[in-house]
């Protein structure tokens, strides 16, 4: 059993007990690592799931924004070997998407706001633009990610700080424009994309660029 | 043995040893219609071109024994995976590929480092690395994705596709590319677009502090809206006023109007927060 199938095997017998599990695993010490992170977040998930798990409406209501915008699809199975799970980035590859999935709603429920404003600007005065949420609503934000591309790949650290920097101005500058103009609708895609931008740092820096 | 003997010798050896390791790889296989290819290397480059009838070759050049080339075949969907092992590092970890796919086939190509190659094809392709070059051509009728941090991208005649690039700092280069949606998000990286914008799509390109630079034929058709929050916005081309604007068009800041015949025309949104913005006429050769 290679590397290859051991990890499809696990859609299968998640735990690692086959004998030919067993037999892979006695040999190759990183999917040994792998099979013990995944037993560790599935207990540790039981745990966290009563007291942190938002309730599944949330989920759908993301789902469903997100795909009416066209930002996601179907999922495709293509993405099963990508990433590769028998690296060193752990938690923080779960975190990744969780991060990214917020930032793009975050821009989206900044663009959704349009419609209403449209509505607002013939029959009442002006409300506020709602600010965007603060980026460490996923538990991960620009310092998480510096640490994390420190402690893999230190060389690139500088390169990715001045990423984040570039990206984090694209945000205010954004903001500032869709604060000076709520009905805007191109300042409002413009934060979108910024966001996305943002998104897209995070999603490469810690899924896919490292190894 | 005398010093000469002695220098051939050690030349000898340390040739030697980097033919022994790098070593070359010959894959094949044979997919169906509609198949899907995804290739993950996280060092080095990947190259795609079109084969005959359904089969894929895999050329794989691996630079040391701490890399392996793992592969899974499910039906028409093909998985190539460099896998490094225990020590690998950028050099030794690196592995270059010359892939050969059918020419409708699916592509999705990741590298850090890259380069990344695709030609040719006419299926959709999805090309991902953080430092990769990023060079497509001759492509007919695709849904083209890429994403890069800081590697450049380079696509040229491309036609009829479906294009979305995102760079966070890389160059991004358009030269031929029409489609019904021609979309570039760019944070710091400039933007240059060579050619006529098509017949009837939508083309957004998108900076904050990068510069864009539109070139653009006497015969292209199109509706262009740009702006530029902090940046200057260079017109050379005598565009035609809208007799209704919705935006506020700030001199120096923004313009809008319409080239060639509206009838036929694309949609053009041209956007820099601090970049400037420059539409020029391409010169008679």
């Amino acid at each position: 059993m290679t590397c290859v199938e051991l990890q499809k095997s696990l859609a299968e017998i998640d735990n690692g007990s086959s004998i030919e599990q067993q037999a892979h695993l006695r040999t190759c010490p990183a999917c040994l690592a792998l099979v013990t992170e995944l037993n560790l977040i599935a207990t540790s998930a039981s745990e966290l799931r009563d007291a942190d798990e938002p309730s599944p409406r949330v989920w759908n209501s993301i789902e469903i924004a997100l795909r009416r915008e066209g930002l996601i699809h179907a999922p495709r199975p293509s993405r099963s070997l990508i990433p590769s799970f028998g690296s060193s980035w752990t938690w923080a590859r779960w975190l990744a998407p969780a991060a990214a999935l917020t930032l793009v709603a975050v821009g989206i429920y900044v663009r959704q706001q349009a419609p209403v404003s449209q509505v607002a600007r013939n029959t009442a005065p002006l409300a506020p633009v709602t600010e965007p949420a603060d980026m460490t609503v996923a538990g991960l934000n620009d310092d998480d990610l510096l640490q994390e591309v420190a402690q893999q790949a230190p060389e690139i650290k500088a390169a990715y700080e001045a990423d984040l920097r570039r990206v984090n101005a694209y945000i205010v500058d954004a903001k500032g424009v869709v604060a000076a103009d709520p009905n805007d609708e191109e300042a409002r895609r413009s934060l979108l994309e910024a966001y996305q931008e943002k998104a897209m740092l995070f999603e490469l820096a810690m899924d896919r660029s490292l190894p | 043995m005398n010093r000469r003997t002695i220098e051939l010798v050690v030349i000898g050896v340390l040739v030697t040893g980097t033919l022994f390791a790098e070593s070359r790889r010959e894959y094949h296989f044979n997919v169906g219609a509609n198949s899907r290819i995804s290739v993950n290397n996280p060092y080095g480059s990947i190259s795609v071109k079109p084969s005959s009838g359904s089969s894929v070759v895999v050329i794989a050049l691996l630079h040391s024994d701490k890399v392996e080339v793992d592969n899974a075949q499910t039906g028409s969907h093909l998985e190539i995976q460099s896998h490094l092992l225990s020590g690998a590092d950028p050099e030794s970890g690196r592995v270059d590929y010359e892939i050969m796919v059918p020419a409708d086939a699916s592509v999705t190509l990741h590298s850090s480092t890259g380069p990344l190659h695709a030609e040719k094809l006419h299926g959709d392709m999805t090309l991902e690395g953080a430092g990769a070059a990023v060079d497509i051509r001759d492509v007919n009728n695709a849904h083209i994705h890429v994403k890069t941090l800081n590697g450049p991208v380079t696509l040229t005649n491309i036609q009829n596709g479906h294009v979305e690039v995102d760079s966070l700092s890389g160059e991004v280069t358009l030269e031929q590319v029409t489609g019904p949606v021609v979309q570039v998000i760019s944070t710091s990286g400039r933007i240059n677009y060579i050619g006529d914008f098509g017949s009837s799509g939508e083309y957004r390109l998108t900076s904050h502090s990068g510069d864009i630079e539109a070139t653009v034929p006497d015969s292209t058709s199109a509706d262009v809206l740009a702006r530029s929050v902090r940046g200057e916005v260079h017109d050379d081309i005598p565009l035609q006023p809208k007799t209704h604007t919705w935006v506020n068009l700030q001199q120096g800041r923004a313009f809008m109007g319409t080239m060639g015949h509206a009838a036929v025309s694309s949609t053009v949104v041209l956007r820099s927060f601090s970049g400037k913005i420059h539409l020029r006429k391409r010169s008679a050769k």
